[in-house]
């Protein structure tokens, strides 16, 4: 009965599982360790830092001893671990680039983090002013309370510095360890390169300004340096060969599509549309209360690509130097005149339902301001518009240039705006029974023309891009070939699809016509967004070179 | 007034606030420098590395007891403060989902099931037993690892042969060092690298045969870069590695020519009259033999095998000739090949006769793979009986047993099969049940699918890993969930043969056990528990390693314990107790005398430490005291190219922040970014485009055993007929070819025939 009384026996599992939970480490080992040591690393960093602090007119900079740099990563992982930065999160990167003859062959690994430019587009691009270049160091800073996440930067950015975090709803990046810095501490990645590769320099920003010439880039397959004049400089006894090319230069990516800029864009560009059409048009009603139920509806989807959306309010403050800023500011404006221009639409009919309102009209006649707000709202929206489209033109990524990114957003503004009003027109004289006039068959036969139009230069452009390497557009063409050549034909029928509609909607009267002009639409609204789509995803956004992809 | 303008002001600009605190850094103490605040540590731990041989001393940051982040130790004799980035993200696979926390058995439906430890013991023991009494105590076998600590090696391997009473057992060390390991212990007498670190920066002359070190040792390179002597750095590797364009002469060899193009070195030099005549008679046996049989290898026969011209033969010659301390490294491309010990020894001939060894700057210098494969050599009880004795020697088994307190007989006199015998003997129905410990043989052993076929053939196959969802753990019938390096005690040896220390500084997950643990369980479930009675922990095992190595070559016994190691940053072998002045550690020598044969260093008293090299004296570890010369005429690769299968498929290597089969490497999220996530070609434009094969482009790659997909990467780094493959991604290995060292059985991973053809797209 002895047993009852002893307690029950460890087995020797149950004890090595106790032991292995135990850690001993800190209570053996952690005594050669004195708390208030100073930096154990400076005796090897520093000779990496100047001993002095930036003079006016100066700034830090990062240089990079390539015949050092020999492809080891050290750099990212220390980056990482010092800045305590999220699980995915690197601030650094390591590409490679190569090439040269059988005979000579040449390949250089590239260490590269922010080359806190001179002139730093991601600061230009914020529209809340959440970047600053630090007056005395000259260090771009990137105030995370203030980000909203509208990630402008990372589009602005031509070497892919900051990094959007998803989860945390702001972008970050590289500040060349400020705080180390300034307490004569070497950054994480001049600490840990192995071969003492990173060093900081201070520069003259006029002197570096002026020495750049037309087509200076860091490296070869860098973006044009005279766009935002990084600081970084790459120094090697061993040029590059001529043909020298990144790691992933050949590399085809769809790039982030950003889906509720894609809606957010067509959906303001069809309200532009259906506004301009309605400032022309007799029926004014249908048309403004459909452009702005569509703007609001692209305003509120807008909303969702902000990583902080409650911050927006703030977007004033890049007025100055934001595109951003300024579409947000253009789209604002365009969203209470063109409310004010549909209310003053809807004034008759609401007056004849409420009968008390006439009682308003003792003091104004809301109703004599529609021509002016009609005006108001389509400059309005056309700016707007013209925003959107300097966003991305601000960019100096080939595949938004110009004349490219203005077709794109105009024709779809033109096309929807003229294929929407085809339908709406047509339904509100089904409806109504007014009269039938010319404008519901003119917008159709527009949609189509535009339909068509838009559809021929698109394919023209592509066609060309695809057959000559040289293209700037090359390897956009060959993206959306290769990876979405499905999209790339359901564009395309979606299109022509339209135009058949548009067509059949020309040929027919009452309701058919509506119906078929309703098809016309319903065929090239999804056609804009694929074609917003490959925009977004086609793009080749400029990088420093990076390694072998597979 | 002013406290509301800044309010407002803070409003429309936020400079501060929880997102911004995130990245706060404050001054880290420790000596740490600024760290981020939300990781400031409570204290610090130093520890080696568990990835690479380098053996580079972390600073573990400590909160609460438990690791938080680490940085490179500035202290450290090894790495000065850096790392390499599989160091930095050391924590991360800690906490991997797919650690193992309990142990799984198959079931009936092929399944895993967990199951508690008492039934995976009882188990484990039950099958090896039957199986054993069955075929016999050689139809089992074990494969282990250079990833574990020394001691629990030396319990693993005592433990399968005089307490489980089995004979075969090898480890992934064969894969990696074997090579080395029989090199030296024919050339010098006993498995002694002779270097140390400090020679990369003594050196003027460096010779770099079949290393890519900049990327596979990056934190040696820096040893090389912080070189004050303008060295010329020579890289023999038929790529345009990483380290051949850091070099100031790379020679681009056909692969496998090495052994040629090393006969032919020394046939000028020895003609040249550029040879110590003085050290090779004092020190050396066998060269009038070697420079008779070396004398064929003329300069046109070499240039025609290497395709190197004639003149830059010479100027690789006379480089050597010129230098005042010339040191001679390889790794990987030279001891994973058929004749490759044969290749080793013509490296450590080189350094011989031109007088290239035991003094700063020199030697014949093999460059460690795995970070315990020198622990491997000396402990693991597989071809040499604990601390590096002989199992046929009579006296070496009654010296351990004695020290063990175990019965001589059961320490068996041969020695085991080898990796590749082992799973030859799977093949012929002799091996019946395998145990593989901590290494990923489902990926990474040469021709790969065979043995995947082979394990089906197996009556129990127990894998005990980290992991359970590595490519060898998902084919076996019971899984024992390990913990990792840093969750355990113990030692590792580094390249340098110096001993740095483990610690536990982190909970393992779930029950997952040390392999210690897990084998003091496995000796006590199989009946043998008190044999290892005084096994009771890592550090009681040093104490036995320790008298083990008494009177050898690798003799520690002047490290008193775990807390010596620590206080020194590591110690090198040999330490014998009469060598130590011990200031510090007060732990001096007792007088007692030890065979001065044994001891490299001549018995001069020397601080723990100092970085110290062997051979000082020109007195080897072979009984007469001399260094050996062996040679033997080279012989082709058994699967040379042909019309069908017309190019030699190289491995390696892809980048730094890969490791081997990546079961580590690929659970941190910062690595994955550094690396391909697929496998890739590297090929020659000029094969390239001769067979259509477009950059970033479809291949398919066949050998005569397999068929794999990759995307292509054009470059020139690869010679035309040739292409390379890195090895971390578990296809690779579906193509090689099983080729083996007949001295070191080591697989020949870096030449095989292949067949390149574009898919399209």
């Amino acid at each position: 009965m002895t047993a009852l009384l002893e307690p029950e026996e460890r087995t020797l599992i149950d004890e090595l599982l106790a032991e292995q939970q135990r850690l001993t480490a800190v209570e053996r080992f952690a005594q050669k360790h004195e708390r208030h040591a100073l930096p154990a690393q400076a005796r090897y960093y520093q000779d990496l830092i100047p001993l002095s602090k930036p003079q006016p007119g100066e700034q830090y900079a990062f240089g990079v001893d390539l015949d050092a740099c020999t492809g080891c990563k050290a750099c990212v992982s220390a980056c990482h671990s010092l800045n305590g930065l999220d699980e995915d999160e690197i601030w650094r990167n390591v590409g490679l680039i190569h090439g040269g003859t059988a005979a000579a062959p040449y390949q250089q690994t590239v260490t590269t983090a922010c080359h806190h430019c001179v002139e730093p587009a991601c600061l230009e691009g914020c529209p809340v002013r959440a970047y600053e270049k630090d007056a005395e160091t000259g260090i771009v800073r990137h105030l995370d309370d203030q980000c909203i996440g509208c990630q402008y930067c990372v589009l602005k950015c031509p070497y892919d510095v900051p990094k959007y975090s998803p989860k945390k709803g702001i972008v970050r990046k590289c500040d060349m360890c400020y705080s180390r810095l300034t307490a004569d501490e070497a950054p994480a990645c001049v600490q840990a390169c192995p071969n003492g590769a990173i060093t900081i320099r201070i520069v003259t920003k006029a002197e570096l300004t002026a020495r750049l010439a037309p087509g200076d880039q860091l490296l070869p397959g860098a973006f044009d340096s005279n766009y935002t004049k990084p600081t970084t400089a790459y120094a090697t006894r061993r040029p590059p060969p001529a043909n020298a090319s990144a790691g992933n230069a050949r590399t085809l990516r769809l790039e982030h599509a950003h889906w509720p800029l894609i809606w957010m864009l067509v959906l303001t560009q069809l309200a532009v549309g259906l506004f301009l059409v309605a400032a022309f048009a007799s029926e004014q009603l249908p048309l403004a209360a459909t452009a702005f139920a569509a703007l609001n509806l692209g305003l509120a989807v807008s909303v969702l690509h902000l990583g902080r959306p409650l911050g927006a309010w703030r977007a004033f403050l890049g007025l100055r130097t934001s595109w951003m800023s300024r579409e947000i500011f253009a789209f604002s404006a365009f969203a209470g005149c063109g409310g004010a221009f549909t209310f003053t639409t809807m004034w008759p009919r609401l007056a004849e339902a409420i009968p008390a309102l006439h009682r308003v009209e003792a003091f104004v006649q809301p109703a004599q301001f529609t021509p002016l707000l009609a005006v108001l709202t389509t400059l309005l929206g056309l700016l707007g518009v013209f925003c959107s489209v300097m966003i991305y033109v601000d960019t100096r990524r080939a595949f938004w240039e110009s004349s490219f990114t203005n077709t794109r957003f105009f024709g779809t503004t033109l096309l929807l705006g003229a294929a929407g009003s085809a339908a709406v027109l047509g339904w509100w004289q089904v409806i109504t029974g007014a009269p039938a006039g010319a404008a519901a068959g003119l917008c159709a036969a527009m949609a189509t023309v535009f339909g068509a139009a838009l559809g021929g230069w698109e394919a023209t452009n592509l066609r060309a891009a695809l057959r000559s390497s040289d293209d700037p557009n090359h390897r956009s063409a060959l993206t959306i070939w290769k990876l979405c050549r499905p999209l790339l034909l359901a564009r395309f029928v979606l299109l022509a699809g339209a135009v058949l509609c548009g067509l059949a909607a020309l040929a027919s009267t009452g309701w058919p016509a509506a119906a078929w002009a309703t098809g016309s639409f319903a065929l090239s609204f999804p056609g804009q967004i694929i074609e917003r789509f490959f925009f977004f995803t086609a793009v080749v956004a400029p990088r420093m070179p990076g390694g072998v992809t597979a | 007034m002013k406290h509301v303008v800044e309010k407002i002001g803070s409003l429309v600009r936020a400079r501060d606030g929880a997102l911004t605190q995130e990245l706060v850094q404050h001054p880290g103490s420790f000596g740490l420098g600024k760290v981020p605040a939300r990781l400031a540590p409570d204290d610090i731990v130093t520890m080696v590395c568990g990835f690479c041989s380098t053996g580079c001393g972390l600073n573990v940051h400590m909160k609460d007891g438990h690791a938080i982040n680490l940085s490179a130790d500035s202290s450290y004799p090894v790495n000065l403060g850096m790392a390499c980035p599989k160091g930095w993200e050391a924590l991360t696979p800690l906490s991997a989902p797919d650690r193992g926390t309990t142990p799984l058995l198959r079931n009936e439906r092929g399944e895993f099931e967990p199951i508690d430890w008492e039934r995976a013991l009882i188990l484990f023991c039950e099958r090896f037993k039957e199986i054993k009494a069955k075929h016999g105590p050689e139809s089992c076998a074990f494969l282990g690892t250079g990833q574990i600590v020394t001691e629990e090696m030396a319990l693993l391997g005592a433990l399968w042969k005089f307490g489980m009473g089995f004979l075969h057992c090898d480890s992934n060390t064969r894969q990696c060092m074997a090579t080395s390991h029989v090199a030296y212990k024919q050339s010098f007498g006993f498995d002694a690298p002779p270097f140390t670190y400090a020679d990369f920066e003594e050196s003027d002359v460096l010779v770099f045969v079949g290393s890519n070190l900049c990327i596979a040792h990056p934190i040696m390179w820096q040893r090389v870069m912080r070189n004050k002597h303008r060295p010329e750095i020579i890289v023999v590797d038929p790529r345009k590695t990483e380290t051949a364009m850091a070099a100031t002469q790379h020679y681009a060899i056909q692969p496998k020519s090495d052994l040629v193009l090393l006969y032919g070195l020394a046939n000028m030099l020895i003609a040249s009259g550029w040879i110590k005549r003085d050290y090779l008679k004092a020190h050396t046996t066998g060269f009038e033999e070697f420079a008779e049989f070396v004398t064929r290898f003329t300069p046109d026969v070499v240039s025609a095998a290497t395709r190197i011209s004639v003149d830059d033969l010479w100027r690789f010659a006379q480089t050597i000739a010129d230098g005042k301390r010339v040191s001679f490294w390889w790794t990987m491309g030279v001891n994973q090949s058929h004749e490759s010990t044969r290749t080793a020894q013509a490296i450590i001939n080189l350094a011989l006769m031109t007088g290239n060894l035991g003094r700063p700057g020199t030697g014949a210098n093999s460059v460690t793979g795995q970070c315990n494969a020198m622990g491997s050599r000396l402990f693991a009880n597989i071809t040499s009986l604990l601390g590096g004795h002989r199992f046929d020697d009579d006296a070496h088994r009654a010296k351990i047993a004695g020290i063990l307190k175990i019965d001589e007989a059961v320490i068996p006199r041969q020695s085991s099969d080898a990796y590749d015998q082992i799973v030859q003997g799977i093949a012929e129905g002799k091996i019946k049940g395998l145990w593989i410990i901590a290494t990923n043989s489902s990926h990474s052993w040469i021709n790969q699918n065979d043995f995947n076929e082979l394990t089906k053939k197996l009556d129990f196959l127990v894998v005990q890993d980290m992991y359970h969802s590595t490519e060898t753990a998902q084919r076996a019938d019971l899984v024992l969930p390990a913990a990792g390096w840093g969750e355990k005690e113990g030692t590792f040896i580094n390249s340098e043969r110096r001993y740095g220390l483990v610690k536990k500084v982190s909970r393992a997950p779930g029950q997952a056990l040390s392999d210690f643990n897990i084998l003091k369980l496995i000796a006590q479930y199989w009946g043998c528990g008190d044999m290892f009675r005084a096994w009771s922990s890592p550090e009681a095992v040093f104490q036995l390693m320790k008298d083990c190595s008494r009177g050898q070559p690798c003799d520690i016994t002047g490290i008193t314990d775990y807390r010596m190691l620590d206080e020194c940053g590591g110690v090198q072998w040999p330490f014998a107790e009469c060598e130590a002045d011990l200031p510090s550690a007060g732990a001096g020598g007792n007088g007692k005398s030890h065979d001065p044969q044994a001891s490299a260093l001549g018995g001069q008293q020397v601080h723990p430490t100092s970085e110290r090299r062997l051979f000082e004296d020109g007195r080897f570890f072979h009984a007469d005291g001399k260094a050996k010369f062996f040679f033997e005429a080279p012989r082709p690769v058994a699967e040379p190219v042909d019309a069908e299968f017309p190019f030699v498929l190289l491995t390696g290597r892809g980048t730094s922040s890969q490791w081997h089969t990546q079961t580590r490497t690929g659970k941190s999220d910062v690595l994955r970014q550094l690396y391909p996530a697929n496998i890739y070609l590297e090929i020659n434009p000029v094969d390239a485009e001769r067979l259509g094969i477009a950059e970033q482009s479809k291949v398919r790659i066949a050998s005569r055993r397999a068929e794999i997909v990759a995307t292509a990467f054009v470059t020139h780094t690869v010679q035309p007929g040739q292409v390379f493959l890195p090895m971390h991604y578990a296809i690779a290995n579906q193509l090689t070819y099983p080729e083996f060292d007949p001295y070191s059985r080591q697989p020949s991973y870096k030449s095989c025939a292949v067949a390149v053809t574009p898919l399209g797209g």
